[in-house]
């Protein structure tokens, strides 16, 4: 009797262990489904609803299933590489910045030869070694944006005409412009004006890494530690502010300028504020063009079966070419488009300039997609907490910082 | 034949858990081993370089390491003090003829069942808005002001954070040491008249002294591992002084891509780790009394 049960625990306990080890398989079927079903992994919260919606309007028509996993958005590329890793990578994912899709480089399908991939607008692909690897997800640009009650853009030239838009508005009892403590907020895409300004960005961040230049005997790096030190002195300190506060204030009309991008859009549109919205190009160096760049990019896996590879590359040409997949685009996901194929109407006001920059090749480039790995937040972050915390830092100091931070990363 | 049935039962107890702790501890830990001894970005399809011990010499000379683990190490220490210290005195306080005591109970271990990232997010609110109201309303700005920007008051600040998180816990621990103190020891002493502080120091502590080992390793080992509070408490700013090692680690394996670096410098933490905490217990060990 006794040893009756034993058997029965022993087969009870062997059942639980195997389902377990079965659980985890589903997901490897996909890879033999001979173009049937493919699978989407993507960066973006803010557009998952979006993306389930279209997958079953794409199964409908189409009759291939899309499944898409559900994401975290920050730990994308951790959840990547795990699953990549393990075999289990999804059939169509996003790319980021230059430096990790060059460290998977292996696992990227090469679209160079599809049609589709001709609209793109000019210099927004992802180009390794000559292939196209990555389609941009659109276009998105950031700059000061600022209260058209109180900010003109002819105030902010150059760097004089700054400082002296700075003090009025403080003399008037308003925050002229704020940043707030998020790494990328505060820093990241701040630090792009001095790289864009260079002629060859590329170049130049290749020579940085080699140490053949330094950004501390740079004009444009050395001007920029003079903003930062104007910011700093005209404005509430960015490190007690969160996003939400930042944007909160601006609405409400306590801040005349914050450093933000389209995106803000989004969060200014649940406030009831009553004044214009503007954005215009920061001033470094009497710069006037818009810093205009692709977030993310879509991307097809190389490493599945050929019919899935297709399946896949059918979804983006259909996601960018047919009618329901170009308004899901636009009207859904909220893009401003990177397409020449696609057009964009009804954009909002923030939308519309960064459009309107872009058409008009008004534009700098973001030299953060080329930087580093996570140099922004591992480096160029506690260098500026540094700054912003110490008012014993000169702003020539903060560059040397910048100096310190960059060679660390690449070593 | 009872005897092969006690072991048979034996097993089926045991070999599903010894089964699991292969898989999820000791296999990835000698993999972990393993990697260490290679450069390598993590991606499974790139190449990895055998670079033998050349990762653990780099380590002796990466500042940014060495500051991290002095910071764990001194964040560890203020924690174990101040969580011991707390949990100690709760648990005296709540085994006295307390009317509230069970209430007194329930509140102090209550913070223990909140999430360590959710207890971050509650003291960023507190430490960054609540203190510099505090400042303003009552010019004690030298003290209240926002913890969490400040170099130096920011690791006492995930520290406090900890303590308040752990002491409830540790004060269980404390409680249960102290009802299995016989109450016959205790009358004996009262009646030859020794105070308080005289039947605590010379009696309770000596018979407390297994729930310290406890307690001492459970404060220092979670010390030193401590990741979610400090995640969303500080994420390791300002200006990296508050980045403890797990998160260093994280940040070198996932945030760099350099993975067999990031494996080196998760074994040295293991060895530091297992080093300490095995003499604490040993030191304890043998200061505990027979009854």
């Amino acid at each position: 009797m006794k040893l009756k049960s034993f058997w029965v625990a022993l087969l009870l306990g062997l059942v639980l262990v195997l389902s377990a080890c079965s659980g985890g398989d589903s997901d490897d079927e996909s890879a033999e489904s001979n173009g049937e079903k493919i699978t989407i992994f993507q960066t973006k919260v803010e557009i998952s609803e979006q993306m389930e919606e279209l997958a079953e309007i794409y199964e409908e028509e189409t009759g291939v299933e899309v499944e898409v996993w559900g994401t975290t958005g920050d730990d994308y590329f951790q959840q990547l590489q795990t699953r990549l890793n393990s075999n289990q990578g999804p059939s169509i994912l996003s790319l980021q910045d230059y430096k990790k899709a060059e460290n998977i480089k292996s696992y990227l399908h090469d679209l160079s030869g599809e049609e589709f991939i001709d609209n793109i607008a000019p210099n927004m692909a992802v180009e390794i070694d000559g292939e196209v690897v990555g389609i941009p997800y659109g276009v998105e640009g950031f700059g000061l944006v600022y209260n058209k009650d109180l900010v003109s853009e002819e105030d902010i030239q150059d760097y004089d005409s700054f400082v002296n838009t700075l003090e009025r508005l403080s003399n008037e009892g308003v925050d002229p412009l704020t940043l707030s403590s998020e790494a990328y907020f505060l820093i990241g895409h701040m630090s792009n004006y001095p790289f864009s300004l260079q002629e060859d960005h590329f170049e130049y961040i290749d020579q940085l890494s080699e140490g053949e230049v330094t950004m501390t005997e740079t004009p444009e790096f050395q001007e920029f530690g003079k903003f930062l030190e104007a910011i700093r002195e005209y404005s509430p300190n960015p490190m007690d502010y969160t996003y939400d506060e930042q944007m909160g204030d601006f609405a409400t009309g306590k801040t005349a300028m914050v450093h933000q991008g389209n995106w803000a859009m989004g969060m200014l549109a649940d406030y009831d504020y009553d004044f214009e919205v503007g954005m215009m190009p920061f001033p470094l160096a009497g710069n006037d063009k818009l810093a205009v760049g692709v977030g993310a990019n879509w991307a097809v896996n190389g490493t599945k079966d050929e019919a899935e590879i297709e399946a896949a590359v059918d979804f983006l040409e259909w996601l960018h070419t047919s009618e329901t997949g170009q308004r899901f685009v636009v009207e859904e996901f909220g893009f401003v488009p990177a397409m020449t194929n696609i057009e964009a109407n009804d954009l909002d006001v923030l939308s519309d300039i960064v459009l309107e920059y872009s058409n008009s090749g008004e534009t700098i480039p973001w030299a953060q997609n080329y930087y580093p790995a996570s140099v922004v937040t591992n480096d160029f972050m506690p260098a500026a907490q540094d700054f912003f915390l110490d008012e014993n830092i000169s702003g020539e100091d903060f560059i040397q910082l910048f100096d310190e931070a960059w060679q660390n990363a690449v070593k | 034949m009872s005897r092969l049935h006690n072991r048979l039962w034996y097993l089926v107890f045991t070999v599903p858990l010894i089964m699991i702790f292969t898989i999820v501890v000791l296999i990835p830990f000698l993999i972990g081993i393993f990697y260490s001894f290679f450069e390598w970005d993590g991606i499974a399809a790139n190449p990895m370089i055998y670079v033998g011990f050349d990762h653990y010499i780099e380590l002796l000379s990466d500042g940014r390491f060495l500051n991290s683990a002095w910071l764990t190490v001194k964040f560890t220490f203020f924690s174990v003090i101040l969580v011991n210290i707390l949990g100690l005195g709760f648990a005296l306080l709540v085994t006295t003829a307390l009317k509230s005591s069970n209430f007194a109970r329930t509140m102090f271990f209550m913070p223990n069942l909140i999430g360590g990232l959710i207890l971050g997010y509650i003291w960023q609110f507190i430490f960054s808005d609540v203190l510099k109201m505090l400042g303003e309303a009552t010019g004690y700005d030298q003290i209240f002001f926002n913890w969490l920007l400040d170099k130096d008051f920011a690791m006492y600040a995930l520290v406090i954070v900890f303590a308040w998180q752990m002491a409830g816990y540790m004060m269980i621990i404390y409680i249960a040491g102290i009802q299995s103190i016989p109450n016959d020891v205790i009358e004996a002493a009262k009646i030859d008249g020794a105070s308080y502080w005289q039947r605590l120091k010379n009696i309770m502590f000596p018979l407390l002294m297994p729930s310290f080992t406890i307690s001492m390793f459970l404060t220092l080992s979670f010390g030193f591992k401590i990741y979610d509070t400090n995640l969303s408490l500080t994420n390791g700013g300002p200006v990296n002084q508050t980045e403890l090692f797990a998160m260093h680690i994280y940040n070198e394996i996932f945030g760099y891509g350099n993975y067999g670096y990031g494996q080196a410098k998760a074994i040295i933490f293991f060895i530091v780790v297992a080093a300490i905490t095995l003499t604490q217990v040993y030191l304890t060990k043998k200061r505990e009394v027979e009854m």
